[in-house]
Parts: C-alpha cells; structure tokens; sequence
C-alpha cells in the first residue's frame, strides 16, 4: 500500500472506529434483534409490506421530508446573508454576530423550544404586538401548525448552515473579487459569476447537512407541531416506547436511514461533479 | 403512568436515540457502596426526585443504612436492559401501565408482602396490589377550565358538555397518544357511554367521537410540562390535565378550574427488577414507601393520593377532598383499565396514527 494511502486511512480509522462502535453496532444489533423477534424472513417481508403501505408512515414520510426540504430551504434563505455579512464583519461586530449565532447552540433544545411557544402563542408576543398596531384583528395561529414547526426548526438548524458557509465564504479570496471588479463587472456580476459559484460548495453542504437532521426530528415537532405534523423520528419513538412494537420500529428506522443514505449518494455524486468541474 | 416520566421532559428525552435505547449503557456507579448497600431506582426525575428524597429516601437511609440512588430511565430503556441480560437497576417507579407489560415478559419479581415490617400490606387498597406491582400513589386527569372565559358555575361539568361547544366556545386540549393513551375514556363518556361500561373500550366509537370535537382541539398535550403551558398562557381554555399539574398552576395564582365530574383516576406503581443486584433491598424500600405516615407526607407535597387507606387520616380535610382516589373522587370518576390498555395499545396506536393524519 503506497504510503499516501496508508496515512489517509490511519486519520481516518478512529472516527471510523467511534462509528463502528457507537452508532452502526448498536443500530445493528437493535435491527436485528427485532427483527428476530418476527421468527421468519417471510414474517419479515409481510411486515415490511404492511409498513410500507401504511398511510400513517407514508403521511409520515412525505411530512418528514417536505418540513425538512421546506426547513433548508429557509435556513439558506436566512444563513446565507448572514455567513456573508459575518465573514466580512471585524472586531467587535464579528465577535457579537458569531456570539448570537452559537451561544443559543449550547441552550438546551427544549429551553428554546419552550422560549418560542412564549414568543408565537396566542397571547405571545408577536401576537400582542400586531393586535396592539391593529394589523391584526384576532391572534394569528403561529403555533402548534406546519408554521410553528417550521420556524422551531429554522432556528435550531440555521447554526449548521452558518458556520459552514461562513468557511466556504472565508476561504474565497478577495483578490478575485477585486480582478472581477477590476474588469468592470458590476457588483451583482462579481456575485453571481464569481462569488456565488465559489460558495455553491458550502451550500450543498450546508444544506446536507441541516436536511439530514431536520429528517431525523423529534422534540421540535413534537412540541410546536399541530395533530397532523407527525414525523418519521416521532413515529419510530412512539413504537419502541408506547407500543413495545420493536419489530415495526426496526422496519421504520430501516426506511428512514434508507432515505437519508439515497439522499447522501445524490449528493456524493453531485459533489464530486463540481469537484471535477472546478479541477478542470 | 407511563405518563409520569413525562411529566419532566428532559429525563425522558435524554435516552431516546435508538443507540441510547439499543446500549443500554451502564450507570456510572461512584465510590464504594456503603456497607449496608444501596438500592438504585428508576424514578420519573425532577421535582418528584426532591419530595421522595426528603419524604422517602433520606428517612429510609437513616434507618437502614441503605442508600438510594434514583436514576431515569425510559421503559425502552428498561425492555433493552432485561433483554441484553444487563440489569442494572433494582426498583422501578413508573406508571402502572408499563410496570404490566414488563410483568408479563417476565421482567419483574413478585412484591414480597409477606416481609413487610413497616407496613400492613391489607391497609394498602385491593385494587393497588397485585403480585409484581404495588402501587405508590394515585393521581387523576380532570377537566381544567379558565375562570376568564368560565366563571364558575357557568363552566362545562363533565366530558358530554366538555364535547359541547356550541355552549362552551374557545379552542380545547386533549391528551396525544404519546402520553401513552389519548382520552379515549372521555370521548366515550361525552357520547354516552355509562362510566361503569366503559371497558372494553370501543375503539372506533371513540375516534368518532374525537372527530367531532377535534376541530376545537389546538394541541393534543404529550407532556404534563406542555398541557400546563397551554393552560397558563391561555393557549387553550379548556383541557384534560393531570391533577397535580393543575394544582400547581392554581396555587402559583392562576385563574383556572377543577371539575372533577368523570375523573380518570389512574396510579403510579412500584415494582422490583428480576435480576437486579440488590432485590432485598428494593422489597425493604417498598415496604417503608408503604408505610401511612410516609404516604401522607409524599402524598401532601405532590398533590398526588395515597394508596395506603390509613393515610388519608393523616391529611388534611380540604386536601383529602380534592386528591385523587379519595372517596368522593372515587364517586363521580372511574379507575382507567390499565390491563386493558397494555393488550391494546399497539392497536389504538395504529388507529391513532390513521386517524390523526387522516
């Protein structure tokens, strides 16, 4: 083995190690384990099929995946104006900025999500405040619905998305800018020809990234979502400890770990395309 | 109650990744045991850990020497533990619900009446015993209303005028499913079902029944920290809630109701942990739990009911009046069929998760 190769898998060998032992042998035992429980692989298949054409987890499986696509595509919306300004931003403004951004990150996921239900009820404070301007005639439903959840969500990713495409904007260097400029294009252009291709890495891994754990959801949703808001994650939980049904929740998590690999490939191969496209 | 280990969000949360439910992972035992041991048991956390441990814990060290480690643990958590043979716990304080289904695969050991020494084990109510479980206290889900939107007496008595909203407008909450069972009890009751005729639950008469009131229903509560939220911040104005909860909110001044009409009287039990390293201990714990006088000092701050019947002398009147399992609340509600909801639940799981996005 050339040594190149060599080096590269000794850096990898203890996060691979920490996977094997934390995460994928545990999954592992826990699917198989339940699956035993159904005695036969035909006994399995009949399960799987009736998971499959359950309408609850279809339901489930295209809200999971809508709030999740519908969450990233916030978190850009938002994250990417702001990793702009905090990547240009010095001194006492970056640190503030940064501060807002991550000390949040460290609250407890149920202490925020118990701060927004404060923020959006109906006798909140976004509703206090429109009924006080008279913009609205009566408390506007911000929370437990597809709204609330969304919002819930938005802030508990955009960290994810910020700091990752504050890296990809930092790592652009400004020269190229000022040779855009230098040749006359106008702000907008330098933007959309130079800088916004030179980020588009950090998009898309950004928002993997937040797409992948808004899929895996649970107490957000949970708590802000309205009846109708059910998630893969809140289904699978609900079977291991209500229903004690190990069998179906093994079958569950296989289709939801499906999903997020298949998206994962996706993105792999897409990755790998715009590596190749800035080599050549 | 499955339930109660709701009742404080994070130590129900803090194992529910599958790793944590599949690990299993062991409980960090620190420092040398004392010499006459210890006794680990699984509690429902918070502000319950800090009654039981003046009430209960620390008296029972003094007395024995044992010491009493209460940990959190989910019941998925426990299932995990008695299946990869790896019990590490003694005594489990949980809902009676859960305490059933561990029983039947053969998880828990039978209570040990017969060493009792603190306690008579015939002063502790009938229907509160049974081979692997006794239970510890009782609580109940009543009707909560707002005094601001109801003055009393104007306010819906019982779960047929709750269903009313013609003549009691404004937005409502119920119990979800992840409580462990949605109200199915109340939606049976408010259409007509006799209190006594309750079980075997008809299933498909009670989603019926739920879809009629559902447009009224903001949020189906899956806590007792988010069903009082909703309540205090006025989110909804009317509710099932959880005695204790409701009792919490009244005395931090809040302007809200009890009607007690169709209360749904429901226990918390204990039960030992076959393989559990220190099962004599656990048995000595319960029995001194039992005892009368402990019951009503435990049972006073948690606003919960004794079990054992001569604890009831012990408390005062105006309490004993409104707690749970007492006569009068024995009187007008009914005791919800745990047995009935552990054979049952995966099917009323199933019709739920139907009902709820359909």
């Amino acid at each position: 083995m050339p040594l190149r190769h060599f080096a590269k898998w000794a850096l990898i060998a203890p996060a691979l190690a920490l996977l094997l032992l934390l995460f994928i042998t545990p999954i592992g035992w826990f699917i198989s384990e339940s699956l035993a429980e159904l005695g036969s692989a035909g006994e399995v298949w009949l399960e799987a099929k009736a998971v499959l054409g359950s309408r609850a987890i279809l339901g489930a499986i295209l809200n999971t995946n809508g709030i999740a696509l519908t969450v990233t595509l916030m978190v850009l919306v938002i994250g990417y104006p702001l990793s702009y300004a905090l990547s240009r931003a010095r001194g006492f403004a970056f640190s503030l900025v940064l501060i807002c951004i991550v000390i949040p990150y460290f609250t407890s996921v149920i202490v925020r999500t118990y701060a927004w239900m404060v923020i959006l009820g109906r006798n909140g404070l976004i509703n206090q405040v429109l009924l006080g301007l008279g913009l609205a005639a009566e408390p506007v439903d911000l929370l437990y619905n597809r709204t609330g959840v969304i919002i819930g969500m938005t802030y508990v990713l955009l960290p994810y998305m910020v700091l990752t495409l504050y890296a990809a904007m930092k790592a652009v260097d400004p020269r190229l800018l000022q040779a855009a400029e230098g040749m006359g294009a106008g702000p907008f252009t330098v933007f959309a020809k130079v800088f916004l291709p030179l980020t588009l890495h950090g998009v898309t891994a950004g928002a993997l990234i937040v797409f992948i754990l808004a899929l895996g959801f649970f107490i957000t949703p949970a708590l802000m979502g309205g009846p109708g808001d059910i998630m893969m994650a809140m289904l699978i939980e609900r079977e291991i400890e209500l229903s004690q049904n190990w069998p179906v929740a093994a079958l569950m998590t296989i289709v939801l770990l499906a999903i997020t690999l298949l998206l994962y490939a996706v993105y792999a191969r897409f990755a790998d395309r715009t590596e190749e496209g800035f080599a050549r | 109650m499955r339930t109660e280990h709701r009742l404080w969000v994070p130590s129900r949360r803090r194992f529910l990744t599958l790793s944590g439910a599949a690990l299993a992972a062991p409980f960090v035992i620190t420092g040398p045991a004392r010499a006459a041991g210890q006794v680990i048991v699984r509690t429902p956390g918070g502000a319950y850990d800090d009654i039981m441990r003046r009430h209960v814990y620390d008296p029972f060290t003094q007395e024995t020497g044992i010491t009493v480690m209460p940990v959190a643990a989910t019941v998925a958590k426990l299932l995990a533990m008695f299946k990869a043979n790896n019990v590490e716990l003694d005594l489990i304080d949980t809902g009676d619900g859960p305490l059933v289904t561990l029983g039947r695969m053969g998880a828990l050991d039978p209570v040990d009446y017969g060493s009792w020494k603190w306690t008579k084990p015939e002063d502790v109510g009938a229907e509160y015993r049974s081979e692997t479980r006794v239970a510890n206290f009782v609580y109940a889900t009543v009707l909560a209303y707002n005094k601001e939107s109801f003055p009393d007496g104007k306010h819906p008595k019982g779960w047929a005028e709750f269903w009313d909203a013609e003549k009691f407008p404004g937005p409502r909450m119920l119990a979800d499913m992840a409580t462990s069972a949605p109200d199915l009890e109340f939606a049976l009751i408010a259409d007509g079902v006799p209190r006594d005729q309750i079980y075997p639950l008809d299933v498909d008469r009670a989603f019926k029944s739920l879809s009629r009131i559902r447009p009224q229903i903001r949020k189906f509560w899956d806590t007792g920290a988010l069903s009082a939220q909703m309540l205090s911040d006025k989110e909804v104005v009317l509710g099932s809630i959880w005695n204790g909860r409701l009792q919490t909110l009244i005395d931090k001044g809040a302007p809200l109701g009890f009607d007690w009409t169709g209360n749904m009287i429901q226990v918390q039990a204990l039960g030992v942990f076959k393989g559990s390293p220190n099962k004599a201990n656990a048995q000595k714990l319960i029995d001194f739990m039992m005892q009368p006088a402990v019951q009503a000092k435990y049972a006073k701050d948690l606003q919960y009911g004794p079990t054992n019947q001569k604890a009831f002398g012990m408390l005062p009147a105006d309490q004993v009046e409104r707690m749970p399992g007492s006569p009068r609340s024995k009187e007008i509600g009914f005791m919800r069929n745990v047995e009935w909801w552990e054979s049952n639940r995966d099917k009323v799981n199933r019709a739920w998760s139907r009902w709820i996005l359909g």
